[in-house]
């Protein structure tokens, strides 16, 4: 089977275009949004006593003082060149900002994530391969179990169960894993099981679905009935087919642990992204806001793009559509 | 093709393997090892740590260690001498001399002199920086020498010294650290901590300065992390990964009192909430309409469901600590609505609505407006609660367009303060447009009045009036609730939140 590159290419420009188009429609939106939710944070900044010449002395200082359709194409035109502007709170660069959040954030997620496929791979595969027999149906009451929880319950729980009582693991914190390798893994581990353990509690259910849907196919049956064996037809036929469902829920599982873990952070402590997006909507920080909701928005797609890729690989016939 | 399976097995073989070190590694926890190190949690990262700009409590939780003021407030929040060893004021009270201590050092080993104090102060006036309101009389600030800083007034201020010195937001600051640019994320003070590290979204290092004119503090280190749920706090706090903090809900206040591995620490601020009725419009322009609904609302209750008992019942502002603490209970704990009933038909109101402004920001608000409302149904009283964003509830408030408030005043401490911008008839903050010309008296007298017995004296006459007649209805001062380590020794909780280290030390 031989890859052409032309295909491939203009299926990746195309999906380019129209990954920059949806990243401009959520700068209109992020935008929107949060100069329409009432809040003044010149006024939260300044506190309940002040003079009116300081209030517009710092309006000024942040350009919240100018017409929005201006104040609007001056965002746009920054963000393209990467400036997005800087935070109100302290006067540093967003970029910066967002850009010290981000190891955080982008290791708790890869961590999450490689738990959730751990417990989700064999779990979600087993049990299709036995479905309607009692492990089927323990792994699918688990399974519910873990979609069902709450996250910053689930976190709680293993902070009394690791901190409290056993103390062998830190309740919250991090330490960066370029630094202090062994510090960072103690003050992920509970976070990230946090995270994994629901998020492979959801993929478990769509693999097994996965895997289900694709072992009641006709060629399978076709394989099992020329003779081939169990094995091969497990592995061959059935797990390569249903590797497109896989894909796509690991990417979706990541793109939302990645912009999703606001919960999970606040509980723990951890210094990500999530809780940067907590503390400036709180404070009515508009530039760090739009920032980090940007950013996500742009790995989201980025994820997208790279799951769309790995479908053209895994599958020809998406490539060649 | 089918190399790609052998690829994902790895994949699972290394996740598998990365897994297994999660569990049963031995772990280190942090402060038992590194001896010195004092870690105190904090509810939330400051804004930034210029302290002339930070309105955060979060920021000024970390600077109060690391600047200092020309005065600062003592136990009882009396200004006592801090940067400024003495002073005198001029017979027509327009003058006040300071004399500044000259063995005062910045973290980076430059001297403080007098030239810092004006640059610090005409940086707040000159750049209209939230604070610049507490130099309102001032009309200037000069250096005579190094050690001498005389301020002039245009008019008597005796709360001149708790406006220099009621918090860290009037601290002296360094001109060099200013114009660096640095201030924002690398203060540098004459307090007790220099700051030596700043992680962002992490954690926030202050060391012990050695030359601090007040003596070396005791603990060497202290570490602030920033933790906002409160269950994770205290997890740390008894796993001894943290010492201290003021992240508690105060539903668990009777159930850690009882823990003896922690100390709690519950006082009264000078913090008060109140509820306002407006004036300008009928019936709440009539004394009796409001005194009715000061009868009819049940403190106790509110008290209750606000803070689960920790607030401290107040029927004026300030608090039982504070040295200018006036005894005043003139109206019921609980509910008394024949008293209210009579007083509606002495007024010859008959029932209606009211409408709240409470506010999603404070949830307190929310919480006391509901119990409100089913205390005035009894009344023939029908309370519409609107709850809006704090900056629109500002918006309401100063347009006028309410029935009644409930807010709080936070820290406060010299008694003009807590009472003349409210409720003098020129007041700035008077939003329920109360005027009382014998009230206007006492808070003019007390703004030149040197003789502290005399001034106590007007404040205290000023502040019954005021509440006889319900120009506020005051409920209460919400406690201060902070829980640490029992080895921490020497520190208390402070009326005004502010959180000093500087005499503490940690037991072995």
């Amino acid at each position: 089977m031989r890859i052409s590159p032309a295909p491939v290419l203009r299926f990746l420009g195309l999906r380019l275009l129209s990954s920059a188009i949806v990243l401009l429609g959520v700068i209109v939106v992020v935008f929107a949004l949060v100069h329409l939710v009432p809040g003044d944070p010149v006024r939260l900044a300044l506190g309940t006593r002040y003079s009116p010449e300081a209030y517009q002395a710092l309006r000024e200082a942040s350009g919240l003082d100018r017409p929005l359709l201006v104040q609007f194409f001056s965002y746009v035109g920054n963000a393209l060149t990467g400036n997005l502007g800087v935070s109100f709170r302290n006067g540093g660069t967003v970029t910066d900002i967002l850009l010290g959040r981000l190891p955080a954030t982008v290791s708790l997620a890869l961590v999450g994530i490689v738990i959730a496929l751990v417990i989700a791979l064999p779990a979600g595969i087993w049990s299709a391969l036995r479905e309607g027999r009692v492990s089927d149906i323990i792994v699918r009451l688990t399974s519910q179990l873990g979609v069902s929880v709450p996250d910053f319950w689930l976190g709680m729980l293993l902070i009394t169960l690791f901190s409290s009582v056993l103390r062998v693991l830190p309740s919250s914190g991090y330490a960066p894993a370029g630094e202090d390798p062994l510090g960072w893994l103690q003050h992920v581990i509970l976070p990230g099981l946090t995270v994994g353990l629901i998020a492979g509690a959801i993929m478990t259910r769509y693999i097994r679905a996965a895997v289900v849907d694709v072992a009641g196919a006709g060629f399978v049956r076709t394989a099992v009935s020329k003779g081939l064996p169990g094995r091969i037809v497990t592995f061959r036929h059935i797990l390569r087919n249903a590797l497109v469902p896989v894909l796509t829920i690991a990417g979706i599982q990541l793109a939302t642990i990645l912009g999703g873990v606001i919960v999970v952070e606040v509980v723990f402590a951890w210094p990500g992204l999530g809780r940067l997006v907590y503390d400036s909507v709180a404070a009515r920080d508009y530039p760090v806001i739009q920032g980090a909701i940007l950013l996500i928005a742009a790995m989201f797609l980025l994820i997208n793009l790279i799951v769309d890729v790995l479908y053209a690989l895994v599958d020809p016939r998406i490539r060649l559509a | 093709m089918n190399r790609r399976i052998p690829l994902l097995a790895t994949a699972a073989a290394v996740a598998l393997a990365l897994a297994g070190c999660t569990t049963g590694t031995g772990v280190d926890l942090g402060g038992s090892s590194s001896g010195a190190t004092f870690v105190a949690a904090i509810g939330g990262e400051p804004d930034q740590l210029d302290p002339h700009k930070t309105s955060s409590y979060f920021s000024f939780e970390v600077l109060e260690n690391v600047f200092d003021t020309l005065v600062q407030p003592d136990d009882q929040l009396q200004m006592e001498p801090a940067l400024a060893t003495s002073w005198e004021t001029s017979d027509d009270q327009l003058t006040w001399t300071f004399h500044l201590r000259d063995d005062v050092t910045f973290q980076d080993g430059s001297a403080f002199t007098a030239a810092d104090v004006v640059y610090s102060y005409e940086r707040i006036i000159d750049e209209n920086l939230s604070n610049a309101w507490k130099f309102s009389s001032v009309a200037s600030v000069t250096a005579s020498d190094d050690t001498t800083v005389v301020i002039t007034l245009t008019q008597p201020t005796p709360n001149l010294l708790s406006n220099l010195g009621g918090f860290k937001g009037m601290a002296i600051v360094q001109k060099k650290n200013v114009e660096d640019g640095d201030i924002a994320t690398a203060p540098i003070g004459t307090g007790p901590y220099q700051l030596t590290e700043y992680v962002a979204g992490d954690h926030i290092t202050l060391t012990a300065n050695p030359d601090y004119w007040g003596g070396a503090p005791k603990i060497e280190t202290i570490e602030y992390k920033f933790i906002s749920e409160p269950a994770t706090a205290l997890a740390a706090l008894k796993s001894g990964e943290i010492q201290w903090t003021d992240v508690v809900p105060p539903q668990q206040v009777d159930s850690l009192e009882d823990d003896s591995s922690i100390s709690v620490g519950v006082t009264p601020s000078s913090d008060y909430w109140y509820l306002a009725l407006n004036e300008a419009k009928a019936p709440w322009n009539d004394v009796k309409v409001r005194q009715a609904i000061a009868y009819a609302i049940d403190r106790t209750a509110i008290i209750q469901a606000v803070s689960y008992g920790t607030a401290q019942a107040n029927q004026l502002a300030i608090p039982e600590a504070s040295a200018w603490y006036t005894e005043y209970d003139t109206y019921p704990q609980t509910a008394d609505l024949d008293t209210a009933k009579q007083l509606l038909a002495e007024a010859g109101y008959t029932g209606g609505t009211l409408d709240m402004l409470a506010t999603s920001d404070y949830p307190e608000t929310v919480t006391a407006a509901q119990i409100i409302a089913s205390n005035l149904e009894p009344l023939g009283i029908t309370v519409n609660i609107r709850q809006p964003d704090f900056s629109t509830w500002l918006d309401e408030q100063n347009s006028g367009n309410f029935d009644m408030l409930m807010m709080g005043w936070l820290g406060n401490i010299d008694p003009d303060d807590f009472y003349y911008a409210q409720h003098h008839t020129d007041g700035s903050s008077n939003a329920q447009k109360y005027s009382n010309a014998e009230v206007d008296a006492f808070l003019d007298a007390g703004r030149v009045e040197t003789d502290q017995d005399k001034r106590k004296d007007d404040y205290a006459q000023a502040a019954k009036i005021i509440a006889d007649e319900a120009s506020y209805i005051y409920l209460y001062n919400p406690a201060v609730i902070q829980i640490w380590s029992p080895k921490l020794e020497g520190y208390e909780a402070r009326a005004d939140r502010a959180i000093r280290f500087k005499d503490a030390s940690l037991a072995k």
